[in-house]
């Protein structure tokens, strides 16, 4: 039943997101519609997913692309790309994310494992050395102010040209594709949450398995943060409502946790582009949606 | 026959040596404690053989293989490891942990096959968790999570079990159970190694003992060669007194 729900919410976010919005309903302005929609179901799945891994793999339900400081450091890369090629650049958001993402691990790498609470201390830093450097890059480079400050807020409306169009659906595909190959392990991700020690007795080589997983899911941070920014929120609080709609077992809630992420993007993208004359950055939405959804949701 | 052997292994960590040119054999089908003080390198030691420390010096031998050339999941068919302490952060359903027990025999996206069910249904008949198997993992007291990662190690029907510190937080009934299962497991050729402050309770199941301190072990053999005063005296500095159980006639400890 749950099932089901969440399959016609999905299409509802869609419809609602197709239909929804001013001015006169025509055929340019449907291609852009859809546009945004493959983009929030992209990156609303992916943050989702991917925060659902993160906080399995390091046993934190606090851990997210934020918290972990790679959404940071991608947007770094992701403005420094901007500056130098002047469009979505989603290997500078990668290599922002990883070069992040590998300082929050080396931090909190000991033998046989990782300090759990090193590595959100550790995130919470490189993020605010992250946006340092951003806000430097924002004083340097004005003529791209406009396009940085959407990448901080996050954003679906970006514009498809002939020139960046490969790149985004190249980047799209890809991403699809690693979501699939992790969601193969879904067994390991439910047995490294009870514990490092109890998934190495198991036959689960730990620390090759979560460098691989890191890798790949701040490879999927960067590549979302370089199309639609960084967007807030999605990846801390949907893993926690899918678990709780679907239970802790990552086989259920990965897939749901996909969808729900999406789902919440593309409504949020909803409110985002009718709640005002002006559209609002979707990261401020999802945020004030959020919020007091997920207080609900806990209370009850 | 020695299912274990070790040869001459030193363990540190950062700079500090926990285990120190240690050597020793496990026989098979034994439960053997390993006792000693704090920072003892008791731990350290079963950590080793289960494969969760890899960085040391020196060869262990399971079955005659070499443990760094075992593959892990071979591994985990061999080995089953109990640790000190799990802190669930997710609200596992009981029987689905004890069920991860069977991941060194499953394949990705295969479901449990009769023989995995059978082996989560022993094992949680074993540990007297069937009437649990539908609770959450969080709405258990310590003890009985505690039995929830040794009945997963049990369907893990592992040849060698290591335990850490197995019955720290269980209560009488639950202590003598758990000891009570490990004892038979032993009867069904499966060899059991715990780790244990509780020199009494070792002292009354082990068939054989090893008494560590400072990274190397102070002496082995059974619980009478062992619980002796000048032996736990020198090792745990401590004035011991030592009286015979009435019934088993197993030495036990007081304390002065």
């Amino acid at each position: 039943m749950k099932k089901f729900l969440v399959i016609i919410l999905f299409f509802l976010a869609i419809v609602t997101d197709i239909i929804a919005g001013p001015g006169e309903f025509s055929y340019p302005i449907l291609q852009i519609r859809i546009s945004r929609i493959i983009l929030g179901i992209f990156a609303g799945g992916i943050l989702a997913f991917s925060g659902n891994i993160l906080q399995g793999l390091f046993g934190n339900p606090l851990v997210e692309p934020y918290t972990l400081g790679s959404a940071s450091g991608a947007a770094l890369g992701a403005s420094i790309g901007i500056i130098l090629l002047g469009g979505p650049s989603p290997l500078f958001a990668f290599a922002g994310a990883l070069l992040s993402g590998m300082f929050v691990y080396s931090v909190a790498r000991i033998e046989g494992g990782l300090l759990r609470d090193r590595l959100i201390l550790a995130g919470v830093v490189i993020s605010f050395l992250c946006s340092s450097l951003v806000m430097i890059i924002m004083v340097l480079g004005r003529k791209e102010l406009y396009e940085i400050i959407y990448l901080l807020m996050g954003y679906l409306g970006i514009i498809i040209t002939p020139e960046n169009r490969l790149i985004i659906i190249v980047t799209i595909i890809l991403s699809f594709i690693m979501v699939l190959y992790l969601f193969r392990f879904y067994r390991e991700f439910d047995i490294i949450s009870t514990g490092v020690e109890n998934a190495i007795g198991l036959g689960i080589d730990v620390q090759n398995f979560s460098r691989l997983v890191f890798a790949i899911t701040t490879l999927l941070i960067g590549f979302v943060v370089s199309l639609v920014g960084a967007i807030g929120f999605v990846g801390l609080v949907i893993p926690h409502i899918s678990r709780i709609l679907f239970g802790p077992k990552h086989l259920n809630n990965l897939p749901a946790s996909f969808l729900l992420g999406a789902i919440f993007l593309l409504f949020a993208d909803t409110i985002s582009r009718t709640l005002t004359v002006y559209e609002l950055p979707v990261g401020v939405v999802t945020s004030l949606v959020g919020v007091p959804f997920f207080i609900y949701l806990y209370k009850k | 026959m020695n299912i274990i052997e070790l040869k001459n292994v030193c363990f540190a960590y950062n700079s500090s040596e926990v285990i120190r040119n240690l050597s020793c054999t496990f026989k098979e089908s034994m439960l053997t404690g390993i006792i000693g003080p704090n920072g003892a390198g008791k731990s350290t030691l079963l950590r080793i053989i289960g494969g969760i420390l890899t960085k040391f010096q020196g060869e262990v031998l399971i079955l005659g293989e070499d443990l760094k050339e075992i593959k892990p999941l071979k591994r985990a068919e061999k080995i089953g490891f109990v640790p000190q302490e799990t802190n669930f952060t997710l609200n596992y359903r009981v029987e689905d942990i004890v069920a991860m027990g069977r991941y060194p025999y499953l394949k990705p996206f295969k479901s449990l096959g009769r023989e995995d069910l059978l082996a989560v249904e022993e094992a949680l008949e074993c540990t007297e968790l069937t009437e649990f198997r539908k609770r959450p993992i969080l709405s258990l007291s310590a003890g009985e999570r505690q039995r929830v990662i040794i009945a997963r190690a049990l369907a893990q029907r592992p040849r060698i079990l290591l335990l850490d510190e197995p019955t720290s937080h269980l209560d009488l009934h639950h202590q003598w159970t758990i000891m009570e299962i490990l004892k038979n497991l032993t009867t069904q050729k499966m060899t059991v190694i715990i780790v244990h402050h509780d020199l009494n309770l070792a002292s009354l199941y082990c068939s054989h003992l090893l008494l560590m301190s400072e990274g190397r072990i102070y002496a082995q053999g059974t619980p009478i060669e062992i619980i002796t005063p000048e032996n736990l005296k020198n090792v745990y500095k401590t004035e011991i007194e030592i009286i015979f159980h009435p019934v088993k006639k197993i030495p036990q400890v007081l304390m002065k």
